[in-house]
């Protein structure tokens, strides 16, 4: 028994004395910010910064001075983190997310033909053209759920794919693989976003479909920020930077197509602040604020919308936003 | 008995409509002629809404030399030109609609006659495309575009397609017992504008009749063929194999080894196209299957909207399916108001029983695809790689010799639906060609 002890307590000594010599004289030379970069990176590999995962990346941002950030997927305190070990400012854009843009669910929007074959949208796009009766609509055979490296996207009930915010990072995988592009990448705080990227007229969708964009311009007509636009019979499109989040879109909308991703907060003017001046009344795109002047106004919060514009425009700083 | 390697013997079903003689279709009210019904170069439609036209007046410009006109099938009012389903495709496609008036009044000059055999092979080609003639079998590849190879690649062997290979269908069958002089005559002008002394015509063993009455009709240059019974049996490249022993190299066309196969619907076309300037308006084609109630070879004007066609084969009894062309190859249908085309071989009506809409599983490796594959392909990894969308390493495995014959599809213990993988395989590859030219 001494023997046996001896011999594989041998054995194991010479090889490590093997392993820590070699470890030493073969020892791969890596510049050790490349590690608190890689830390730092999402590791999942998925290829959007153009690069074959995430270690090249890294590497990549280390060796190369004037690498930009080109990772989607990176949060603020991580691109953060990631400047500090470089010693650089690195310039993060806008964090993005996914958004599904076609609410035709199989209840609502109409299928021309039972379709038998491999469980990829991209594959059912060859026959015929798809299954749904609208060009445009998601096909509900999730390859994007396939091949989307976050877990972000689950095909739910109603055999739609949805995006879950938090999980997703933006990558775009799922962009590319939709066959009808009907994903696009959105602004992670934008508020609303159209549903529906048609470009049949109205005429053609009532054939086929409840809850598509007809182009009916109400939405047009009633933003008062001149942030919604229908265009070249594109489906309405949002601009983002000039949405104010204040969601008159979504009350006016005949068909429901404009969907609301977060819950905005309404405003409140504090009493002791408020001058009177009205000029908040007079900026309310919904004609949420009343009172008299030289009087402390008031905000009705049935009709307070979360626009926004009165806090910018008080002089006295007395508009603030509710915490949620 | 002359034949391939590999292939499948799928039941023939024939039985149902290969002894109904042909039957004129009553003129409609509404024909639906699609701009586009062959291979190649758009159309260009040359009326408009209100226009009067008549029987076998053109009405598209073919817009380049792969491409040729479709003609009114009969006279009337173009109701409109607006989109409709293309049965190919199943997209919407532009498309002449024609209300009839009724009196099917041919267009000035129709038909004439003349003698073929004294017209120049030159004069013959244009008169072939102005006819709008294609290929009949279901490919429809301009049928000109065949006849005018590059200088130099010779034709010297001509091959006349009456194999009708796929399951079901009877109509070159019919047409081969019932009007052999057409096919023999249009074979004997193709001939000419070739300049070929020899020509065979190909006829599968399943039908003696047909090659009794061919073999007593048929010149002493053009020599009658009977083939195994073998699915496909019929397509170019192995009826070449299976008659000269030539091997069309991959990625290559017949013309590269000498050959030229014509379908016999096709031939009898350019009888009516050259001796009567009769363009191509109306087709043989079969209305099978067990859903259907009286099943019917039919000579159909192109255009004839689908439920017609049913309508005058006494209805439908149950329906699963319906397909347009042989089962094997064909198209399968979603919408009533889709028209018969230029290549509409065969209208099946599916039962439940007939059809195999199932599930699939994973593959098995047992290898049987492998066999069946008369191009010798590797259809199991082909389909593995479509489950993945690679595409590059499927045309690795030569993914473009595939002609997507079915034969493996068929033979799947697991079900897959190995060929809509290949197809799926072709369109990723198409579309990155697309993008890198773009690029």
């Amino acid at each position: 028994m001494i023997n046996a002890v001896i011999l594989v307590g041998g054995i194991g000594f010479v090889a490590a004395l093997i392993l820590g010599i070699s470890a030493v004289t073969f020892a791969v030379k890596m510049d050790p910010r490349e590690k608190a970069v890689l830390d730092q990176l999402p590791g999942a590999n998925c290829g959007a910064c153009g690069f074959a995962g995430c270690a090249a990346f890294a590497h990549e941002l280390t060796q190369n001075e004037n690498a930009e950030m080109a990772c989607p997927a990176v949060n603020e305190e991580a691109l953060q983190a990631i400047s500090d070990v470089l010693c650089r400012e690195l310039g993060g854009g806008t964090p993005m997310i996914a958004f599904v843009g076609c609410k035709g669910t199989p209840e609502k929007s109409i299928t021309r033909f039972s379709y038998v074959g491999p469980h990829d949208c991209r594959a059912a796009q060859i026959v015929a053209g798809g299954a749904k009766a609208c060009q445009y609509g998601c096909l509900g055979l999730g390859s994007c759920v396939d091949v989307c490296p976050f877990d972000a996207i689950h095909m739910g009930e109603d055999s739609l794919p949805h995006v879950d915010d938090l999980k997703c990072t933006g990558c775009g995988k799922c962009v590319d693989t939709c066959p009808r592009e009907i994903i696009r990448l959105v602004p992670a705080n934008a508020n609303y976003c159209v549903s529906c990227i048609s470009r049949d007229s109205a005429k053609d969708m009532k054939a086929y479909c409840q809850v598509g964009c007809i182009k009916c311009r109400i939405c047009e007509n009633t933003c008062p920020f001149d942030a919604i636009v229908v265009v070249d019979g594109n489906a309405a499109i949002i601009n983002q930077e000039k949405c104010r989040k204040c969601g008159l879109c979504v009350s006016v909308c005949p068909t429901g197509v404009i969907e609301q991703l977060h819950v905005q907060a309404k405003a409140y003017i504090i009493e002791e602040k408020c001058r009177g001046c009205s000029i908040c009344a007079q900026v309310c795109p919904v004609d949420a604020i009343s009172g008299k002047p030289k009087e402390p106004y008031v905000i009705d919060q049935g009709k307070c919308v979360g626009c926004g514009l009165c806090i910018e425009k008080c002089p006295a700083d007395a508009v603030e936003r509710l915490s949620i | 008995m002359k034949t391939f390697k590999g292939g499948i013997h799928p039941p023939g079903q024939k039985s149902l409509v290969k002894d109904n003689a042909i039957v004129e279709m009553p003129l409609g009210s509404l024909f639906f002629v699609l701009t586009q019904q062959h291979l190649g170069a758009p159309a260009k439609p040359l009326v408009k809404k209100g226009d009067k036209v008549l029987r076998g007046q053109v009405l598209t410009e073919p817009l380049g030399f792969v491409s040729v006109p479709v003609h009114a099938p009969t006279s009337g009012t173009v109701k409109e030109v607006a989109k409709k389903v293309h049965p190919v495709t199943g997209l919407l496609a532009p498309c002449v609609v024609i209300e009839a008036d009724g009196n099917d009044q041919w267009a000035e000059g129709l038909p004439l006659e003349r003698d073929p055999f004294a017209m120049s092979a030159k004069d013959l080609l244009s008169v072939i495309q102005g006819c709008g003639l294609v290929g009949m079998g279901g490919a429809t590849f301009p049928t000109h575009v065949k006849l005018s190879p590059p200088k130099d690649k010779p034709i010297d062997t001509f091959i006349v397609n009456g194999a009708e290979c796929e399951p079901y269908l009877a109509a070159d069958y019919r047409l081969m017992l019932e009007q052999p002089d057409r096919i023999i005559k249009g074979t004997q002008i193709i001939m000419r504008i070739l300049g070929l002394d020899h020509a065979v015509i190909a006829i599968e063993a399943n039908k003696p009749d047909a090659i009794k009455v061919m073999e007593n009709l048929v010149p002493p240059e053009i020599t009658v063929e009977s083939l195994k019974v073998k699915y496909p049996q019929g397509a170019e490249k192995q009826l070449i194999n299976a008659c000269s022993g030539r091997e069309v190299p991959s990625g290559g066309l017949p013309m590269d080894v000498g050959a030229l196969v014509q379908n016999a619907g096709t031939c009898a076309a350019v009888w009516d196209a050259c001796s009567r300037g009769i363009p191509l308006i109306e087709r043989i084609t079969s209305v099978t299957g067990g859903g259907i109630k009286e099943p019917k070879n039919i000579k159909v004007r192109i255009g004839t909207p689908l439920h017609e066609v049913i309508e005058f084969c006494g209805g439908l009894t149950d329906v699963a399916k319906v397909v347009f062309g042989g089962p094997m190859m064909g198209i399968a249908q979603y919408s009533p108001d889709v028209s018969v085309m230029k290549g509409t071989s065969g209208i099946l009506i599916l039962t439940h029983q007939e059809t195999n809409i199932d599930t699939f599983s994973s593959c098995i490796g047992c290898g049987r695809c492998i066999d069946a594959c008369p191009m010798s392909l590797n259809p199991s990894i082909l389909s593995k790689f479509g489950e993945k969308g690679m595409w590059e390493k499927a045309v690795e495995y030569n993914l473009l010799d595939c002609f997507e014959c079915g034969s493996c599809t068929y033979m799947c213990p697991a079900n897959r639906p190995i060929v809509h993988f290949v197809k799926y395989l072709k369109t990723l590859q198409r579309e990155a060609n697309a993008k890198r030219k773009e690029a």
